[in-house]
């Protein structure tokens, strides 16, 4: 999106090759999306069936969902290594309000994992704006203080005996559509008229690009810092319900290491770990990439092993093609 | 400089915390001290494991104070943790291992030292403990390898949801599922693969191997509970029925109870009490002498399976129990009452 307009201006005016490399460069993330999709729908016949398709919006909601935040955190040149925990512990307060024989609706659970996760990530968000903590080091202390809240909260044990209106968050339907994929693209798609089209998603951008001209060119940048931390922290939450509702029962394990392919879908999908460069869009490709090689794997009968080297060679190239991107500017 | 009162509020605070932590810690000399070293208390089943070492009759009478480590996953952290016991010259160590081979030097080095060791829960290469308290995992391979089997009349597709590839558990239950396979030709794996003992990993593999396999799958094996409950999720997800599946699993968790209640799967419980609360009758045994007398339910529970034998045996095996309707809601009683108040 944003970053469209540099690498467009210099392709101008560079040679021929350049600019055919910055196209490459620019579009790369999708031809390898549309590269992957073909070489599996000629390898396993079920790979393209409208069932399939759903399954890998419904597998890859949720770290879309963390992603969305992530991606927000990134572009100001933060991150925020607290979501797994974080989810974790929204997710295992919320179920306690919609457990038992005399269950909540299922609004309140939802409103209270929401809130949980924000006021989480409100503490991340001040710790870095106010008091100058590296965002790696403030979230990494509330990925620990999370996880240990969700222990201490329920002594390890899981909530289970959820509600049948709330399991339906993430079992039920709406038009066709499965709720956590419906709830994934409504915060893609919320996010993605923030970051393009208001005031404060340029501001999001400026303070990642610049803190200094930033500020100079009259952004609050502190509390724009701090947003962000707000914002990952209540998608943590909903992320957290979702799966709750789709385990249908609260795991104090779960989100274990979810910060990580939350990361992975962001850089994979070309946001500058250095800020100020990247997309909303480029994020909803990267997840959605994750999902597919995973999905596309288990239906092929490879080995766990083998979804992890390529998960991990696909997050170098894809850095590798950010920083030849760079390179061009 | 700003930062000089904050960095003494640091340090007081530090301070308050290392009083408060000390005023924890009783000094009783008087008390046999065992330590409890559990692989990792994120799990459920270490936490039921922990509390049941906690409530122990021993420790509830005052004979023994029972501190709990948690190994965190990490071999060297539980090796570490051995020391620290060795250190503080604890009585007796009551291990949970982390891993089948990594502890065996610092069990040698506490051996040496005299200090008891007895394993529960999952093996560990040694010959220097003192003894075990466990339940067989092939034995539960093949339990509940037996059932699905008998449940599909012998025949049909399977899939198989294997634990984290080299975990003792995964290697003993596969082993055990693998024997009982072996008489069923007519029984066909599928696909077989790892949901790291997860529920979320369980699910969306589930969800795959439906679209993969459509209509084919008769069987769904898991070896413990998480990864079943995943995949039933996965079964009801996708609008079939569950009953129309032979789902089974190991370990009791307390959805698992549930959904045996429902009669959407079979499941056997592993005894996380018997387990720890045994190991510590055997190595309260060893540290006291002969005049001791176990205190744990268990060794009633099971007086023919599992005799105590003077508590000098070098295995004990706690048998399996299969969970039925009947039993289910004692065993969830039973669980929510271990683990409360602990």
């Amino acid at each position: 999106m944003q970053s469209n307009e540099p690498t467009a201006k210099t392709a101008s005016k560079e040679t021929v090759s350049k600019s055919r490399l910055a196209w490459l460069t620019q579009y790369g993330i999708i031809i390898a999306f549309l590269l992957l999709c073909v070489a599996l729908t000629f390898l396993n016949k079920y790979f393209l069936t409208p069932e399939n398709i759903s399954n890998i919006l419904l597998q890859t909601s949720i770290n879309g969902i963390l992603a969305m935040g992530m991606t927000l955190v990134i572009l100001t040149g933060g991150i925020d290594l607290s979501v797994g925990s974080v989810l974790a512990f929204s997710s295992i307060v919320a179920a306690t309000f919609v457990t038992g024989d005399n269950p909540q609706s299922p609004l309140v659970a939802l409103l209270v994992g929401i809130l949980t996760g924000a006021v989480l990530g409100l503490i991340n968000g001040c710790i870095v704006a106010y008091l100058r903590i590296p965002s790696f080091v403030a979230t990494l202390g509330m990925l620990s203080v999370a996880r240990g809240l969700t222990y201490a909260y329920t002594g390890g044990m899981p909530v289970p005996n959820l509600s049948e209106s709330f399991l339906n968050l993430g079992e039920g339907f709406f038009l066709g559509v499965p709720m956590p994929v419906l709830i994934f693209l409504l915060i893609f798609a919320i996010l993605w008229v923030v970051l393009n089209h208001t005031t404060y998603g340029r501001s999001v951008y400026a303070v990642g690009g610049n803190v200094k001209s930033a500020r100079t060119a009259g952004i609050a940048t502190k509390p724009v810092t701090a947003s962000v931390y707000v914002i990952a922290g209540l998608l943590a939450g909903l992320g957290g319900l979702i799966l709750t509702a789709r385990t249908s029962s609260a795991l104090p394990q779960a989100g274990v290491s979810y910060e990580l392919d939350a990361i992975a879908a962001v850089v994979i999908g070309g946001t500058s770990l250095s800020g100020g460069v990247g997309s909303i869009a480029g994020t909803l490709l990267g997840a959605l990439i994750i999902g597919t090689i995973n999905n596309g794997l288990d239906l092929l009968g490879v080995s766990s092993a083998y979804q992890q080297i390529v998960k991990g060679c696909i997050i170098v190239v894809a850095v590798l093609l950010d920083y030849s991107r760079h390179a061009n500017e | 400089m700003k930062i000089h009162p904050k960095s003494k509020v640091t340090t007081l605070l530090l301070l308050g915390c290392a009083v408060v932590a000390f005023a924890g810690t009783s000094f009783a000399a008087d008390k046999l001290r065992v330590g409890g070293a559990v692989y990792g208390l994120k799990a459920e089943f270490a936490n039921l494991w922990a509390a049941a070492l906690k409530k122990h009759p021993a420790v509830k009478d005052g004979t023994v104070e029972v501190t709990i480590f948690d190994g965190r996953y990490d071999p060297l952290v539980q090796n570490n943790q051995i020391a620290t016991m060795m250190t503080q010259k604890f009585d007796g160590i009551v291990l949970s291992p982390v891993d089948y081979n990594g502890s065996a030097p610092q069990i040698r080095k506490a051996a040496k030292a005299g200090i008891p060791v007895v394993v529960s829960n999952a093996r560990v290469n040694s010959p220097d403990i003192t003894s075990m308290v466990l339940s067989d995992d092939v034995k539960a391979g093949e339990i509940i390898m037996e059932e699905a089997a008998k449940r599909m009349g012998g025949k049909g597709n399977i899939v198989i949801f294997q634990g984290p590839i080299g975990h003792s558990a995964e290697i003993d239950r596969s082993k055990g599922i693998q024997t009982v396979l072996a008489k069923y030709p007519d029984i066909k794996v599928l696909e077989k693969k790892t949901a790291n003992w997860s529920r979320a990993e369980g699910l969306s593999l589930m969800e795959n191997w439906l679209t993969a396999h459509p209509n084919e799958i008769k069987g769904v094996i898991g070896e413990n509970d998480e990864m079943a409950l995943g995949a039933l999720q996965a079964i009801k997800g996708r609008g079939l029925n569950v009953k129309d599946f032979v789902v089974v699993g190991i370990d009791g968790v307390p959805d698992a109870i549930n959904a045996v209640k429902a009669g959407e799967m079979f499941s056997i419980l592993q005894d996380a009490e018997g387990q720890a609360a045994g190991a510590l009758d055997v190595a309260l045994r060893a540290k006291v002498g002969e005049s001791y007398e176990p205190k744990a339910a268990v060794w009633k529970q099971w007086e023919k399976e599992m005799p105590w034998n003077g508590g000098t045996e070098k295995a004990y095996f706690i048998p399996w129990t299969v969970i039925t309707a009947e039993n289910a809601d004692d065993l969830l009683k039973h669980q929510k009452e271990l683990i409360s108040g602990s």
